[in-house]
């Protein structure tokens, strides 16, 4: 059995080189900063009625400026390679690269409730989105996701839609089939 | 005593078998989100919020609050049992926990846990009922700019303070303000922010905020780098009739009374949460046991101690959200966020304008603290198989609800939308390691922060020096410099603390800082076999040992 070791050094010294999380860090950093822009500019074009004694530009202007300075302070920061700490989780393994075919996958799934959701309604998108992350993330049998999901659909469905009184749609198929009526 | 006779019609409500039946489920629902790991008590009032619209608000705030501490109960089961390496050692309490479930004395850490916590939760609870009322009348008589420094005080300390740099917080925070200022303004009817758009005229709903900031984001960065191969759950060997010994017990009740002394203070003002209240409590134990050398390897007053100093502070943080309307954590927003969406606005005149509510609420307090002792100790078996629950399953659950609950905001589609959008938020701020309580915060405390100054500005007549020299609002602020200054300089402290802690835990368990004593600097292989290390460690003994026999002669 071997085991991989990163040789560590003592004393965490700042980061010469600009690995990939570093480039991220200054990006939003530097996304930080432009926000502050966008409200201070955003803050210019909100209308002023004559007559206020504080204005709706007020409270803008210092968010602004608070987004700016913070923006500021922090692409300095990571200029200098302080880097921020990574949250941490139970279920999170921190030696693992990023997955990013899964999170397209999860994106994917939520565009697809976004377009469908009235279509279908809520009970089959919900057994669609909770199957399809489920095999996202790694569920091993197809037919128990799918299954689960339509479970939870149905479940979430009724006891919502039906009994809380939620406006959920049942979809075109259903109420073209049954009508508008209540179910029970 | 006035208060005693509100406080009993608060339980002559609270005990009515529907408010009884709500309450159950809250703490229900609170400890199996507790339990379940990335879930926490936050995400759950945010995911409830939309779809229980329907319920009468005491019937819901009830569940909330059950909510609330059941999530602080469920918690420590999962960091007890639960046996991921690495991570679970920065949280603090969750050391002394699993080191005890490794040598089978689970089923003490657990009952510790519990019973620290109702003691704690029930002594905090009462504190919270002497003095909130006291609060709010002083409240009532607060002008506009003093609420402007309290809120400036929030805001200042949540952002600095929750966190792992301060830069980091109040970028988040200004992210949170900023997200506040889309819509309609209030006063002037002016459209700001909304890129034209009529979907955010109205403003972004701020559980839609939550629910993608805590659910979705959350989720995603989960997802991105999942532990995968079974879930590591230690087996709690003995029986619950047997959980703490004589021994126990006496090493536990000081701890308890510590902690709740330490954890309720810190929880009502804005420092830095229960994070820093169950630091606090576990140096102290440490300080004061007489069984120093076990902390580190399962000592039972380093899981009593935290475990009642994390829940006193779950009350503590109460009495700003109740007398002032100030939310100190994120689960504090949500909570707010809560009561505004059945038209009731937490603050100084809470007590008068919504009296039977808040009486009602802080009885079912006391009683959700029985309802959680009673629950947990013999459903502790229950709580182990939720652990068990295939990740993917969990996630994937996670979303669907998080897909509802933005669903039910509105009943719209965009919202969905925006729910991935500010989820992706949620990711790269996780990420990259930005705090994400303060916008949520922010969010919420940013509209009522315009408002304040407005008025005070409207009273002043423009000057901004009356926002300053009013004589509550300057203590406010000289009040501000010492607590970012001393959480600051405890924050440091828990830092070095907990990667000390962490570094002496480490060397015994993982292989790389068995290499790490083994070989000097330089000479460290960069591949070896765990075999490498038994054999080296074996011969470096013998050589010592041989070394050894030589001195003596």
């Amino acid at each position: 059995m071997t085991t991989d070791i990163t040789p560590t050094s003592g004393a965490a010294s700042p980061p010469r080189r600009w690995s990939g999380d570093r480039i991220g860090e200054l990006v939003f950093a530097a996304l930080v900063f432009g926000l502050g822009l966008y409200a201070l500019i955003g803050a210019f074009a909100i209308r002023t009625p004559a007559g206020a004694q504080v204005g709706p530009r007020v409270f803008p202007f210092l968010v602004s400026a608070l987004l700016i300075g913070a923006g500021v302070a922090l692409i300095f920061g990571v200029l200098r390679g302080r880097l921020g700490q990574r949250e941490e989780g139970e279920d999170i393994d921190s030696s693992a690269r990023t997955d990013w075919w899964t999170i397209t996958k999860l994106v994917l799934l939520f565009v697809g409730v976004v377009l469908l959701l009235d279509v279908l309604g809520w009970w089959l998108t919900a057994a669609l989105l909770f199957g399809g992350a489920a095999l996202s993330l790694g569920a091993k049998k197809w037919w128990i996701a799918l299954t689960a999901g339509l479970v939870l659909g149905i479940a979430t469905q009724i006891l919502f839609g039906e009994g809380l009184g939620l406006f959920l749609p049942r979809g075109w198929a259903f109420d073209a089939w049954y009508g508008p009526g209540p179910l029970f | 005593m006035d208060n005693i006779s509100l406080l009993l019609q608060g339980f002559a409500t609270a005990v009515q078998p529907e408010y009884l039946l709500f309450a159950f489920i809250g703490v229900l629902v609170g400890t199996a989100v507790g339990v379940l790991p990335g879930i926490g008590p936050a995400m759950t009032v945010a995911l409830l919020l939309p779809l229980t619209y329907s319920l009468p608000p005491t019937a819901a705030i009830i569940t909330f609050a059950g909510i609330y501490y059941g999530g602080m109960y469920g918690g420590s089961t999962t960091s007890i049992l639960l046996n991921t390496p690495g991570e679970s050692a920065s949280v603090i309490t969750a050391i002394e926990g699993n080191k005890m479930a490794k040598l089978g004395r689970g089923a003490a850490a657990l009952a510790t846990a519990a019973i620290g916590s109702f003691v704690a939760g029930t002594i905090a609870t009462a504190l919270l009922t002497l003095f909130a009322p006291v609060i709010a009348g002083f409240a009532v008589n607060l002008a506009p700019a003093d609420f402007v420094a309290l809120i400036v005080v929030a805001f200042i300390t949540v952002g600095a303070l929750l966190g792992s740099s301060v830069s980091r917080g109040i970028a988040s925070l200004g992210i949170g303000l900023l997200i506040g200022l889309v819509g309609t303004e209030q006063t002037t009817g002016q459209a700001r922010y909304t890129m034209g758009m009529l979907a955010l005229s109205d403003g972004i709903s701020v559980v839609l905020v939550a629910v993608a900031l805590f659910a979705v984001g959350e989720a995603l960065y989960v997802a991105a780098r999942l532990r995968s191969g079974p879930i590591p759950i230690i087996p709690v060997t003995r029986g619950w009739r047997s959980w703490m010994s004589r021994e126990d017990w006496r090493r536990s009740w000081k701890p308890w009374l510590r902690g709740t002394a330490i954890g309720f203070p810190i929880g009502t003002i804005p420092a830095g949460g229960a994070d820093v209240a169950t630091f606090l409590s576990y140096a102290t134990e440490k300080r004061f046991s007489r069984h120093k050398k076990q902390f580190g390897r399962g000592a039972i007053e380093g899981v009593a101690g935290p475990e009642a100093a994390n829940n006193a502070a779950a009350a503590g943080v109460l009495v700003p959200l109740l007398t002032l309307g100030l939310p100190t954590t994120a689960t504090a927003a949500i909570i707010i966020t809560a009561f505004q969406s059945y038209g009731i606005q937490p603050g100084p005149q809470l007590f008068q304008s919504q009296g039977d509510l808040v009486w009602a609420l802080i009885a079912s307090l006391y009683i959700g603290n029985v309802l959680l002792l009673v629950l947990n100790l013999p459903l502790a078996g229950i709580w182990v198989k939720l652990l068990q629950i295939p990740r993917p399953y969990l996630y994937a659950g996670i979303l669907t609800f998080a897909a509802l609950g933005a669903y039910a905001v509105r009943f719209s589609t965009i919202d969905v939308l925006i729910l991935l959008i500010v989820g992706a938020l949620g990711y790269v701020m996780r990420r990259f390691g930005y705090p994400v309580a303060p916008l949520i915060v922010g969010l919420i405390l940013g509209p009522m922060g315009e408002q304040q100054l407005r008025k005070a500005l409207q009273l002043s007549q423009g000057s901004m020096g009356d926002l300053v020299l009013h004589p509550f609002a300057a203590t406010c602020y000289a009040v501000l410099i010492v607590l970012v200054a001393a959480g600051l300089w405890l924050k440091r402290r828990q830092n070095r603390y907990e990667r000390a802690l962490e570094a002496s835990l480490a060397a015994t368990t993982s292989p790389a800082a068995a290499v790490d004593r083994l070989w000097d600097e330089g000479e460290r292989p960069s591949e070896v076999s765990t075999d490498t290390i038994r054999t080296e460690e074996a011969t470096r003994m013998a050589r010592a040992a041989q070394r050894d026999r030589h001195d003596e002669r």
